[in-house]
Parts: structure tokens; sequence; C-alpha cells
């Protein structure tokens, strides 16, 4: 009998198998976001298709009671609210023998080059293999590689009560490769997010100076009530990703009101060469 | 017309700012700062607003007020900045109109639009040495 994943079969190159994490419903999205069109075609569908091309065996990481109906063999998380290791706990315990690459599945550039680039080049002898983040320069666990050796290590992290992605992805003390395409890892798990990076897959990386002043419970939360930086952001809402994620801001992006020159705009707002920002946290008069 | 102060409020300065003889009604409201808030014990609380968008939106919401209720004939209000202690005025609206239910239901209003989309954060200092932002 001939199947699609048969043929994949056929032409695999690596010995691997791979976990796409397609998230719950997305609180951020108000959709499941790998449903979020890119180009045509939903995330997960694009994803999917990278992947096929290099990896036989494609499973979907779900919640342990998803009732959605998907094209993919599905890896259940093995308990309710495992955290975001939770999926690979669960690959894992599927295959404790075989390599693992997982893959967030809300990557709209994400290329075959980036994939073929870290399957080709990962060292088994390395627990994990991935990339470096571009904006702060550490591992990104979001397209990552793990060898067997990392089962018991992530059974032995989960055990001690934690559950940080990439502070266990540090633990593995992983080979790191320099991203080949630097938009390659960048999510968009919203709207806002997925204009960002057209915006920038469009008009490329471009340096901008930008004085940021924060409000209320940001201007706690951030170093400094006001900072100067250079980004290469193309909206304000990329601009807020990458000063959520530096400083840990705790409010997401739909909480949070963006201010260009002293005026309120919206976050699909291209960010101008030189430009004076706020980001106001919700208001609380009276 | 629309006011952010770091000074104290005066209330009754804003009531003379829109009397009129044809006003059958006055609605005051004043938001004072209370001792508690969710059951923490509250010794004063920090006001900071927007530096330049502050006024324009409050006078907005002022605007709008006076559409949304056309048998209102003035409105006028307040709102402090900086460090107030329990009791003190933070907010302070004044709305006239020839009868009763307008002024009252437009101040109602105003007081919430203004807590929601004004430019303004509160920073509450609690007894127990805690503070908290909202």
């Amino acid at each position: 009998m001939f199947s699609p994943a048969a043929a994949f079969t056929m032409f695999s190159r690596f010995p691997t198998k791979a976990l796409l994490l397609i998230g719950g419903k997305s609180r951020r999205m108000g959709t499941d976001k790998a449903a979020l069109i890119f180009e045509g075609k939903t995330l997960l569908e694009r994803t999917s298709a990278t992947v096929s091309s290099a990896v036989s065996e494609v499973f979907l990481s779900v919640a342990h009671d998803e009732e959605r109906d998907f094209p993919q063999p599905l890896i259940r998380d093995l308990t309710p609210n495992p955290g975001p290791l939770g999926g690979l706990q669960a690959a894992f315990a599927h295959d404790p023998k075989t390599a693992w690459l997982v893959l967030a599945c809300d990557l709209p550039l994400f290329d075959e080059a980036t994939l073929s680039h870290l399957l080709e080049n990962a060292d088994e002898e390395q627990s994990a293999s991935c990339f470096l983040n571009r904006l702060d320069g550490r591992v990104e666990p979001l397209c990552t590689l793990y060898q067997p050796t990392a089962g018991p290590a992530l059974a032995d992290y989960l055990a001690a009560g934690k559950r940080c992605a990439r502070k266990f992805l540090e633990s593995l003390q992983p080979q790191t490769f320099p991203l080949l395409h630097p938009l390659a890892l960048d999510n968009a798990n919203r709207p806002e997010q997925l204009h960002e990076l057209k915006s920038l897959a469009e008009e490329g990386l471009k340096e901008k100076e930008v004085t940021i002043t924060y409000f209320g419970k940001l201007s706690a939360e951030a170093p400094a009530a006001e900072e100067s930086l250079i980004t290469s952001a193309a909206t304000l809402a990329g601009l807020y990703e990458e000063v959520r994620l530096k400083h840990y801001l705790s409010l997401d992006l739909d909480t949070v009101k963006p201010v260009l020159a002293d005026e309120f705009v919206d976050w699909t707002t291209p960010l101008p060469p030189q430009s004076r920002v706020a980001f106001l946290p919700p208001f609380a008069g009276g | 017309m629309f006011q952010i102060t770091d000074q104290v409020i005066d209330t009754a300065s804003l009531v003379a700012s829109i009397e009129s003889p044809s006003s059958g009604a006055l609605v005051i409201f004043e938001g004072r700062v209370r001792n508690h808030h969710q059951g923490k014990a509250v010794s004063a609380l920090e006001y900071s607003a927007h530096p330049v968008l502050a006024q324009p939106e409050g006078q907005k919401l002022i605007d709008e007020t006076l559409e949304k209720f056309p048998d209102v004939e003035k409105i006028a209000a307040t709102h402090r900045t900086g460090h107030l202690g329990i009791g003190e005025i933070a907010v302070s609206i004044a709305v006239t109109s020839p009868h009763r239910p307008a002024a009252f239901a437009a101040c109602d209003y105003l007081a919430l639009q203004l807590k929601n989309r004004l430019p303004v954060w509160k920073h509450e200092h609690f007894t127990d040495g805690t503070n908290d932002w909202t």
C-alpha cells in the first residue's frame, strides 16, 4: 500500500523523529495559533511540509485531552498541565531511543535550509543541538534536536520541579549554531507579530534609534523609566516584543497601548528610523 | 474643561467655573484616597500621568460625555497627580443640567471613563510596606 508517509520515509535523510509544538488553544491569538494563515497556508501546514522534507516521522505535540482532529499522528502530554517541556517528556516516553527534533509551529519564516543546517551538523555526542536567538544570543528551544541522552536529563530536571524549556536546554550545554537566516526562528503567535515578520521579510533588518518611556507598572519592571536603544524592529509590535523579552515585562501586548511621538498608534505602525516611543499599561484613574 | 494638576484639588473653584442660572441641578463627585484596597491597608497613593496625552484625553472624555448626555449644560473635571494621603481628592467632577437625572448619569459615566481611559496610573503603598501598581 502506498501512502504519502511511506513516500517520505523513502526519502528521509535523518534517523530522527520530529515533534511539532502546536500549542493549546492560544490565549494570545484568541484562536489556535497553528491555524494562523501565512502566505495562503496555515503555520502548521507550512511547518509540517518543511519538516517532512527531511524527517519521515512527524508528530504533533498536543494536550492530554486534545479533541481536535489532525492529519498527523499525535503525542499527547502525559499529564494535564505539564508546562512547556511536557511535549518533549511525552515524546521521550513514546520513543526514548530516537533523537527528537522539537520545533514550534509558529515560526512563519522557518525554512528547509535552517532545518538541514541543524540536522546535518548536529553532533550525536552532544545531548542537544540548537540555534542562538538573534536578539539575546541565548539558546533557542523553539528548534532543537535532542539526542536520546537528553531524555534522562529531562526526567531529572522535571523531577526537581523545574519547568523552563530554555533553562533546561542551557543545562544540557548544547552544541549551538548561529542562525543562517536571522528571521527563521522568529515566532508569531499574534497577528501583530505576523505583520511584524512580514514587514521584516520585505524590508530587511534596518537599525533604528529609539527612545522608550515606560509608564506605570512597566516603569517599575524596566531597568529605568526611560531607555535609548538600537533596534531592528519593523513595527511598534516588534519593538515591544523585543523589550518584553529583554526586560521580562509581565504585560502582554494586548494589554499595553503604544504611543509614537506623543500620539496613540496601532501596533502595526512602522517604526521610523529615529523615534520616541512610550508603552502604556492599563490605565487606572480615579 | 479638563485639567491635570499636581496641586490639591479645589472642588469649589471647579463648581464656580460651570455654575449658571439655568442649572437646576449640580452634581459633584470626588474620588478620594481610600484606606484599604482588596483587603490591604493603604497608606498612600502615587498617581502618574502621561505628560502630553492625559490632558487632551481627559478633554475628549468630557466632550464625549456632553455628546452622550445632551441635557447636560457644563462639565468640569480635574485629576490629581503625585503623592496623595488618605482622604485626599484624586479626581473631582462637577456637572450641571436643568434637571437632576442627566447630571447624575453624566457624572457617573464620566467617572467610569476617567478610570478606564485616562492615561493615568496608580501606585499603591500599603501600611505593611509593600506596594502595587494598578
